[in-house]
């Protein structure tokens, strides 16, 4: 019995070394229903969040989110995680743990807001062009009527 | 008895997996030891992206025209959502400049801006596109970050943690720095021969499979080829647009592609409402 109950605990164990442990490096992405971004929207995700990859489709993952919502997101939108298990199977996608490890040093809004002031920039007139946006239902209409893909 | 070898099996498949890669990881690890290059992170990109289209912004008036820059960002995000790289730190922003020079800027991270006398250029939205397609290829290369001069990275990755988090005066001339070699590369040097090349023909891919006629990014091209025979600084930091219409004609063939009606008349709805 006892033999069993340690089989099925290094199951376990292997499978969460098999599974793909990833974060969001986006400021905010969608988990769809399918993998397609005009697809319906089941949740959205932030910058840091977990989650764990169970099918990958191409450049689509199906993934779980830690609330355990399942649904597609695009691969350019994750990042490895470091602190996980999972750099040991060969041939997955996404950035190298150095990426991972230097995500929140370098360049930063410290930097930006040291040149802030100076001439050479007009940051007033990049926050207009920042902040024109657009629904995903305009971005679906305009493709539907424009009969594009 | 079974249970006897498949547990063993079960350690020896695990370790097989883990140990090679490990082994590598280590190795690599003591690579970095002496390691001063190192990639540019996705937040990273984004601020210098922000800065890089301030700069320009700084050199060009912007066209605060609503109904054009609404145009064009739904242009050019539905393309976004068939390339390789559809997502970005804080998504793909489309601008337009206002000034009479005929060009197109991609700053890192997908602010991408065109110029009015480029715009007026078009005369149908697979045009605009065309132009969008090409731009958002040099951003899915991350082109503009090819631009940085190697010495930099080099001093990017000689400082620790915590300068880099303090945003130190050094970090802040080194971010200067990278800015404008970006910047000078956009506005004046351009991309090479070989990177406008891959980004026509990546963008004629892109148009395809977005739905809009590649044919139109030759047409674009043949107006381009037309002005530099008139001496203008038509798409100046690009090559010859003789020598990209050639190998344009060639990848795009025959496609037989027809426009929809609705796509004429949002168009020239977007256009009139601009006052073009």
């Amino acid at each position: 019995m006892k033999k069993r109950h340690f089989f099925v605990l290094f199951l376990g164990l292997a499978l969460v070394l098999v599974a793909k442990t990833w974060l969001v490096k986006v400021v905010k992405t969608n988990v769809l229903s399918q993998p397609d971004f005009l697809s319906e929207k089941l949740s959205s995700l932030k910058k840091g969040d977990r989650v764990t990859i169970m099918e990958e489709k191409g450049d689509w993952c199906l993934v779980q989110s830690v609330s355990g919502v399942k649904g597609y997101v695009h691969q350019s939108a994750l990042l490895e995680s470091k602190s996980s298990l999972t750099g040991i199977i060969p041939g997955q996608k996404g950035a190298s743990d150095n990426e991972v490890a230097l995500a929140a040093k370098g360049f930063n809004e410290e930097n930006e807001k040291k040149i802030k002031g100076n001439r050479e920039f007009n940051f007033a007139d990049l926050e207009w062009v920042m902040n024109r946006t657009f629904s995903p239902t305009d971005l679906k209409k305009f493709v539907n009527e424009g009969k594009l893909k | 008895m079974k249970r006897a070898i498949l547990f063993p099996l079960l350690i020896s498949v695990v370790c097989a997996l883990a140990l090679p890669i490990n082994l590598g990881k280590a190795l690599s690890g003591l690579k970095k030891v002496g390691e001063t290059i190192r990639p540019i992170s996705e937040e990273e990109e984004y601020f210098i992206g922000r800065a890089v289209a301030a700069n320009i912004l700084s050199k060009y008036p912007l066209w605060k025209k609503e109904a054009m820059t609404a145009y064009v960002n739904l242009a050019g995000n539905t393309m976004v959502l068939h390339s390789k790289r559809p997502e970005v730190y804080s998504g793909y922003h489309f601008a337009i400049l206002d000034t009479d020079e005929i060009n197109a800027l991609s700053a890192p991270s997908g602010i991408i801006f065109l110029t009015r006398g480029l715009v007026q250029q078009t005369e149908n939205e697979d045009e605009l596109a065309a132009v969008i397609a090409h731009e958002i290829c040099h951003i899915v290369a991350k082109d503009p970050l090819k631009a940085i001069k190697s010495d930099r990275m080099k001093s990017l990755g000689a400082f620790t943690a915590a300068e880099m988090t303090s945003g130190s005066s050094q970090v802040v001339k080194l971010f200067n720095n990278t800015v404008m070699d970006i910047s000078g590369t956009l506005l004046e040097k351009g991309y090479s021969r070989k990177q406008e090349k891959e980004a026509d023909l990546a963008a004629i891919r892109l148009m395809r499979t977005s739905g809009y006629n590649p044919e139109a990014l030759l047409s674009m091209l043949q107006k381009l080829q037309s002005r530099e025979t008139k001496k203008s600084k038509a798409f100046s930091a690009h090559p010859p647009a003789k020598d990209r219409c050639e190998y344009v004609r060639r990848e795009v063939g025959k496609t037989g592609c027809s426009t929809s009606p609705a796509r004429v008349d949002r168009y020239r709805i977007a256009r009139q409402l601009s006052g073009i």
